[in-house]
């Protein structure tokens, strides 16, 4: 009653970072990286009109939501850059010229310092002079004759961060003026259930008062995911409770038909909340993939309770005798399944330490209750003697040769099929993503661009100029091969301080040399057009000015502010300064060929990430294979000191892996995380079969060894087929290979060892 | 500076000049509103307008004054052409959000909407705020002094800080019945100034919807 009290106490959380490792792996560096691309954290509204509504509707619509969004949910809503209008920037981004200009600029200057070149610019001008805008842009003309404000707007393509955005009235508009943005911050952390719940729906207020009906608005925001997962699995583990609680029960009147029935399920119900609450007293939070679990406890816990109720009930001896004769395979059963989930002990991945402490003193708790409780509450049935012989030998010596010919032909199927089997890493196909959430990031990539599935590379620096250093190295190296509108980087606008040095003096220097080369060109081909001697000597007089040097704080002024706090990161008393790449396979190509020579740069992205997780799970995978086939092979030759019998009892384990890997290969189902977990799970059970079926047969046993294993079995699929009703994937993904592994394990054990045990006596 | 270069050709009207000075305002309260309200009442009944145009630019960056000749074209509510022809062919249209520009030396002819282009927007904002004549609201903005009234003569002073750096003044002049704009100068701060005449303009006479697209 207490555990069950902790039990209901118990706070639940689901977050992805307990499925990752939290090492110092490839994996862990790189989730954590991931999370501080840009927009990971944001929360994004897209706002879409029909077409007959038109823009200003939109915008104004925008305006009244954006200044409706305020504390305590968000923060720093955003719906269009900030900071001085476009003509201040471009006076701005002028001034910045002897600090942004490069060795290929000023080559590019030169080559542009010819009379046809200038009477080019000036015949331009003139025109335009004459135009309307004549007057607004007399000033430029004057202090940019040589129109080299153009490199300036050339770097400033590198700052587009929404391909497909466009500005209107200010504000963040779709090429097609049907979508409008907003971006904002927001407190709540994405894992905080509970707030995001708040969020969702002070949202929703919002957009009921605020927006007409015939605008549409989507959030996207990792809550979002977070909400749609832990609705999915909280309602998922309800089902999968009730269900297999329900099956157990149906499956022990079909076959105990007693009271006494009902103490044996009483002990997986109380291993659940035992388990559960042990848990809850070594971690803060339980995820809720773990009690989720519950149910494969339930099954396993099951199986020793069964296995020494019919050993009392179908014993010929007193109870206490049948309880010393099953103890032995019993407590190897439990040991060498303690020993498959110890190994999970020692997994990157905190849910699977989670899980193991778990099982752990679940299955614990299942072999004290089984072998010392559940005695008391059985009765004993004297002539019950019945099952044993009825189960043995003949029928499996007919048919042994068909049984091991079917088996051989099926593993032998199954390895085939099994080799095509992949391992998924992508995190995404483990969440379950809601149609509704599905469309909307669809709309959006649609509308603005994939600009939330860039690669993100990481140039790291002890501090900010030392950061923009190796962002540069990185910019000179990949900007010749990934056009402008494809990438996003500071380094043209925000240079080191040390380049920008370098820069302006390289600018004095070239101006001291050609300026008069300008002048006498400018002067001589604008004499044509009727400019005045004088016309230009905003720009001669500019070239002698001093040029402060360009900082974040600067660009924050001009309207930068949110592209500059987007790239640069700081945690850890380290800087980063991010640069957003397509991600592609070329592209990771590009950065593999080059990672030695770019040190402080590291290429993280979805797709890469994907690759790591799944090579880490197969890595994971196979150092838990082989772990755990150590620990049980230990065990059986403890237990049996027989290599025969040993081998024997690996019948199912080996049954069951293989027909899990085969069955999956065959229907191109990813192996993911979870499926590691089932797997060791197939094999703790497998074995445990495996052993009480050797046993029986070498030991001469009578204790309805078979009727056991079939009903702890039936046991067992009920309960994870409880888990493939789950419509979260991790879950379901769980119940689908354990049932093959499981659904394999039991007639190879039933059927198989007999039939193999007799051919060779 | 921006707004006032886009406040020169909306009510156009033949014949008129500039006098050659500034006058005090003269005019009581009363008589201003009587001014502007005939400014309005005529500023409604104009559904198109197509005038020839004379712009002077007179810009310290330039030895001569940089004349141009052309053509314009307003028809309510929302679109407008305007089209040099001297010394180059050169212009813009406008229709509701679309836009349309040309060189005719280059031959380059480009479409784009029209909150693209920042000074195409302003100019159009201006013209077709302009095409209400809603004093109220310029008297907000400027401070209106009237010249005379025989024809209405209007000084237009900015009032915001933003403008003042740029822009001195405008003048407006109207035809002796107050139907159209006579002529328009723009004086920025500098003392370059711009003055645009119009003459041949036609009221109402219909245009063909090809002469914005």
């Amino acid at each position: 009653m207490t555990c069950l009290l902790i039990f209901s106490n118990i706070n639940l959380r689901e977050d992805i970072r307990s499925l990752l490792p939290d090492d110092q792996s490839e994996a862990a560096l790189d989730f954590r990286l991931l999370q501080q691309a840009p927009f990971t954290r944001k929360v994004i509204i897209n706002l879409s009109c029909a077409q007959e509504t038109g823009s200003s509707e939109l915008l104004g619509t925008v305006d009244r939501l954006a200044q409706a969004m305020g504390p305590p949910f968000f923060e720093n809503v955003v719906t269009g850059p900030s900071g001085p209008d476009i003509w201040e920037f471009f006076s701005w981004l002028m001034d910045q010229q002897p600090n942004l200009a490069t060795a290929q600029d000023r080559k590019k200057i030169l080559h542009e310092l010819t009379a046809a070149s200038v009477q080019g610019k000036l015949e331009e001008m003139y025109s335009r002079l004459l135009s309307p805008e004549g007057s607004a842009l007399k000033g430029l003309f004057r202090a940019d004759p040589l129109m080299l404000r153009r490199m300036g707007l050339e770097k400033v393509q590198f700052m587009n961060i929404i391909p497909k955005m466009r500005l209107e009235d200010n504000h963040f508009i779709s090429t097609d003026k049907k979508n409008a943005l907003i971006i904002a911050d927001t407190s709540v952390k994405i894992t905080d259930t509970h707030q995001a719940r708040q969020l969702l729906g002070h949202f929703q207020q919002l957009v009921g008062a605020v927006v007409p009906r015939d605008i549409d608005v989507s959030l996207i925001s990792g809550h979002r995911y977070t909400l749609a997962n832990t609705d999915a699995i909280k309602r998922d583990v309800v089902i999968i409770i009730a269900c297999s609680s329900f099956a157990m029960l149906v499956i022990f009147m079909l076959f105990l038909r007693t009271w006494g029935g009902l103490f044996v399920y009483l002990v997986p119900v109380s291993v659940m909340c035992i388990a559960a609450a042990g848990v809850s007293l070594i971690y803060e939070t339980v995820s809720v993939v773990t009690i989720g679990f519950g149910a494969v406890l339930l099954g396993i816990s099951v199986d020793f309770a069964l296995h020494v109720y019919f050993a009392i009930k179908h014993s010929s001896s007193n109870p206490a005798g049948a309880i010393a004769e099953v103890s032995r395979p019993v407590l190897f059963c439990g040991m060498t399944t303690l020993g498959a989930f110890g190994v999970l002990l020692f997994s990157s991945l905190p849910s699977q330490r989670q899980l193991a402490i778990f099982s752990l003193i679940g299955i614990a708790a299942s072999m004290i209750l089984s072998l010392i409780t559940l005695p008391h509450l059985t009765p004993c049935k004297k002539d019950a003697n019945v099952f044993a012989k009825s189960a043995g030998g003949k029928r499996f010596k007919l048919a042994s040769k068909w049984i091991v010919g079917a088996w051989l032909t099926i593993l032998v199927i199954c390895v085939w099929q099994g080799s095509r089997l992949k391992f998924d890493g992508d995190l995404r196909s483990i969440n379950l993503v809601p149609q509704e959430i599905r469309a909307a990031e669809n709309k959006l990539r649609q509308t603005w661009g994939n600009f939330r599935g860039n690669a993100v590379i990481f140039a790291e620096g002890s501090d900010l100029q030392s950061a923009l250093e190796t962002n540069e190295r990185l910019f000179d190296y990949l900007s010749p091969k990934i056009p402008a509108g494809k990438m996003v980087s500071l380094a043209p606008i925000l240079p080191s301080l040390r380049t920008q040095r370098l820069n302006r003096n390289r600018w004095d220097e070239f101006w001291s040399e050609k300026k008069e080369l300008a002048r006498r060109l400018l002067v001589q081909e604008g004499k044509v057009f009727g400019f005045s001697v004088g016309a230009f000597e905003p720009f001669f007089e500019s070239l002698s000015e001093p040029s402060p040097p360009i900082t974040a704080e600067n660009l924050r002024k001009s309207g930068l502010g949110e592209i500059i706090d987007a790239l640069i990161v700081r945690a850890d008393d380290r800087v980063k300064v991010l640069t957003l790449v397509p991600d592609l396979p070329e592209v990771a190509a590009l950065m593999d060929r080059r990672a030695k020579n770019l040190s402080g740069v590291r290429f993280v992205s979805q797709s890469r990430f994907s690759q790591i997780i799944s090579r880490a799970i197969s890595e994971d995978f196979t150092k838990f294979i082989a772990k755990a086939s150590v620990v049980v092979c230990l065990f059986l030759g403890l237990l049996f000191r027989n290599i025969k019998k040993a081998l024997l009892a690996l019948v199912p384990v080996i049954s069951g892996l293989l027909m899990m890997f085969g069955v999956m290969g065959g229907l191109g189902i990813g192996f993911n995380l979870f499926n590691v977990v089932a797997a060791i799970l197939i094999i703790g059970l497998g074995v445990d079969y495996g052993i009480l079926v050797v046993c029986r047969i070498s030991e001469g046993s009578n204790h309805a060894t078979e009727k056991a294993v079939l009903v702890s079995g039936l046991t067992t699929l009920a309960g994870f087929g409880a888990l493939v009703m789950a419509r979260h994937p991790a879950l379901h993904s769980i119940g689908v290979t354990v049932i093959l592994g499981i659904g394999a394990a039991i007639p190879a054990a039933l059927f198989v060892i007999p039939a193999l045990y007799q051919r060779k006596p | 500076m921006k707004r006032i270069i886009f406040m020169l050709m909306i009510f156009l009207a033949p014949g008129g000049v500039f006098s050659s000075q500034l006058q005090e305002d003269r005019k009581s309260p009363g008589e201003k509103d009587r001014i502007f309200s005939e400014i309005t009442t005529a500023a409604t009944k104009v559904t198109t307008l197509k005038s020839d145009f004379v712009q002077e630019r007179h810009l310290g960056m330039l030895e001569d004054v940089l004349i141009s000749k052309g053509r314009f074209y307003y028809k309510k509510q929302d679109r407008l052409r305007w089209e040099l022809t001297n010394p180059v062919s050169s212009g813009f249209a406008v229709n509701g959000k679309q836009a349309k520009r040309w060189d005719g030396k280059s031959g380059r002819t480009e479409t784009f909407e029209v909150y693209q282009v920042p000074f195409i927007k302003l100019f159009t904002d201006q013209v077709f705020a302009w095409a209400t004549a809603d004093f109220k609201q310029l008297q907000k903005e400027y401070q209106i002094t009237v010249l005379g009234d025989a024809p209405a003569d209007l000084k237009l002073v900015p009032i915001r800080s933003q403008e003042k750096k740029y822009l001195a003044y405008f003048r407006i002049v109207f035809t002796a019945d107050a139907s159209h704009v006579n002529a328009v100068e723009v004086h920025e701060t500098g003392g370059d100034f711009t003055r645009i005449r119009f003459f041949n303009a036609i009221i109402n006479t219909p245009l063909p919807d090809t002469l914005f697209d």
